[in-house]
């Protein structure tokens, strides 16, 4: 079976420092996969080069087995990946509506938005009836509401979420992954996680991919690796015998 | 009717109520009014149509341009060359070339030309312009309003050169700038709902987001530029009309700075704000002069300093700048409540 996404030697580097070095992975249709890891792993600037907001040094991305690599985030967006931005990135001074209604510019299929915009609404209760407010009033969890409510109005076939309980209470953070893994179950997305606590991953469930300095240090099952003594080594070195 | 549909509704009434402000507003100066005021009243109009103008790239794109000014410079040559007399032209303007030097136009078709120029100026020019972010964009529109100056200042055949060109058919009634106004006001009202207008205010808010949600900036912004100079443009071949001499002096720095401090006077974030915005200087600065000229109240006669209008205006823009921040209607736009919306038009069913 083709995989949704192909990472293939991608490296990315900020002047000297090499943030990813070297990752290969896939992705197939349909998975959820967290990419979990310490500070300074490489999390953030992985998604980063995959959306296109930053430049890979090396290497190729490929989704549908169409090349994403070197193309603007813009582009990437309209070939169907959408990305939830790490701090959420509402549009503060738009209404709840309008920051739902702005991505859906690059759809073909105009005549399918209502429908959509119900299903968000129906997916999150609290955006509908504030769907009037401006986006800056809404609370830290309705803010991530938001933002994950926004990347799918772009109808996407891969969503890339970029540290979703970054800021939030535990009991919001358990929320918005309810809400996150039952659209997951009735669209059939892929998704793709940054999370940095491996135990919430763990917890969720799905796939993991553990980054250590810019490279991936062990691949599998999510729940089983809570347990497991590779994240100690991950997080904290060689682990001591 | 539901409640959104109630909201869409009112938020229609915006572009309404801001022309029937203005319209009260002709009306109320028409009919008390002498014929200074009557003057006032039209100036304010004609800046009503360069500020929602400017409004409309400003207020949606969150950009400063420094570079408006010199579409209206434009636009009130471009009128000017198409209206004069042209043994007038054969005079001044030599250098022009014969079918425009012989070319005695409308003064309306004229105006759309003043616009349409402007707006093609726009397009060519904010094609490199705008590839610029934040406030680099902003300075090289300064450099082009700097530009368009120098060249007009030179151009000398074409242009005059820094002596003046007079002679310009004084059209311009309060109920001219009243019409431009209300179609400027539409115009920007209908692009900042369109979705262009919603794309271009989303890069304004977040950039990257927006750019995640498959947003090509620099098209919206264009648009937006484009759409802006041409009522710049019109705004232009207005003021030409209305004093019947134009300098390229008149559209440099004083019209940049002013079109500036009205807009942020009465909030660059929302249409209503550079409507008001224009009001509220306009009307306080006639008020100031005409103390200064002195008011006789019982025996007693006041008058300011002269030159005393230009510091309370100053000062006023201050104190706004430090208790509304965002300017007098903060980013809010005038609209009907939609509750009442709402009534109306089960009542009417």
């Amino acid at each position: 079976m083709m995989s949704k996404l192909g990472v293939f030697d991608l490296s990315v580097r900020y002047g000297k420092l090499t943030a990813v070095n070297d990752i290969s992975f896939s992705v197939a249709e349909g998975e959820r996969v967290f990419i979990s890891g310490p500070n300074g792993a490489g999390k953030s600037s992985l998604l980063a080069a995959i959306a296109g907001e930053v430049r890979a040094a090396h290497g190729r991305i490929e989704m549908d087995g169409d090349i994403l690599s070197g193309r603007v985030p813009e582009a990437i967006a309209r070939r169907g990946l959408s990305m939830v931005p790490e701090g959420r990135r509402i549009f503060r001074a738009l209404t709840v509506q309008e920051n739902l209604m702005v991505g859906v510019g690059l759809r073909r299929d105009k005549t399918a938005v209502p429908d959509d915009l119900e299903a968000i609404y129906a997916a999150f209760p609290i955006l509908g009836t504030r769907r009037h407010a401006n986006a800056g009033a809404l609370s830290g969890g309705q803010q991530q509401m938001l933002a994950i409510g926004r990347a799918l109005m772009t109808n996407p076939k891969l969503m890339l979420v970029d540290e979703p309980s970054l800021g939030l209470a535990p009991r919001v953070v358990d929320e918005v992954y309810d809400r996150l893994c039952s659209l997951q179950a009735q669209r059939g997305l892929t998704l793709v996680i940054v999370e940095q606590s491996s135990a919430r991953a763990g917890r969720v469930g799905g796939r993991m991919l553990l980054l250590r300095g810019g490279r991936i240090v062990a691949d599998g099952d999510a729940t089983a690796f809570a347990a497991d003594d590779l994240l100690k080594e991950a997080y904290f070195g060689e682990a001591t015998p | 009717m539901t409640e959104h549909q109630a909201r869409k509704l009112a938020s229609l009434t915006t572009p309404l109520l801001l022309i029937a402000l203005l319209a009260v507003f002709v009306l109320l100066v028409g009919a008390f009014g002498d014929r200074s005021l009557g003057r006032m009243a039209a100036e304010t109009l004609i800046r009503v149509t360069l500020v929602v103008g400017f409004w409309i790239f400003v207020g949606n794109s969150g950009v400063v341009s420094f570079g408006h000014a010199a579409f209206a410079c434009v636009g009130a040559y471009v009128s000017a060359w198409v209206t004069l007399k042209p043994e007038m032209k054969t005079l001044l303007l030599t250098g022009l070339p014969d079918w425009l030097a012989q070319a005695e136009w409308h003064v309306l078709p004229a105006a759309v030309a003043a616009g349409a120029v402007a707006a093609v100026l726009a397009l060519v020019t904010g094609a490199a312009i705008l590839r610029l972010s934040g406030i680099a964009a902003s300075i090289a529109t300064f450099a082009f309003l700097a530009m368009v100056n120098t060249i007009w200042a030179n151009w000398t055949p074409v242009t005059g050169g820094t002596s003046s060109v007079v002679g310009l058919a004084r059209y311009v009634s309060p109920w001219v700038g009243l019409g431009w106004a209300a179609a400027a006001i539409v115009v920007a009202a209908v692009y900042a709902t369109s979705a262009s207008g919603l794309a271009l205010r989303a890069t304004r808010e977040d950039e990257v987001a927006a750019s995640a949600s498959g947003i090509d900036r620099y098209r919206h912004r264009l648009a937006a530029y484009t759409v802006s100079a041409f009522f710049c443009g019109v705004g232009g071949a207005l003021m030409g009309h209305f004093i019947g001499v134009i300098n390229p002096d008149g559209f440099y720095l004083s019209l940049t700075f002013l079109m500036l401090a009205m807009l942020v006077m009465g909030g660059i974030g929302s249409l209503s704000g550079a409507v008001v915005g224009v009001l509220v200087v306009s009307i306080a600065v006639e008020g100031l002069v005409r103390l200064e000229k002195g008011v006789t109240l019982g025996a007693t006669e006041i008058a300011l300093p002269a030159g005393s209008q230009e510091i309370l205006i100053g000062l006023a823009m201050i104190l706004v700048l430090i208790f509304r921040p965002a300017g007098l209607l903060a980013g809010r736009d005038l609209s009907l409540p939609a509750a009442w919306v709402a009534g109306r038009a089960k009542t009417t069913k």
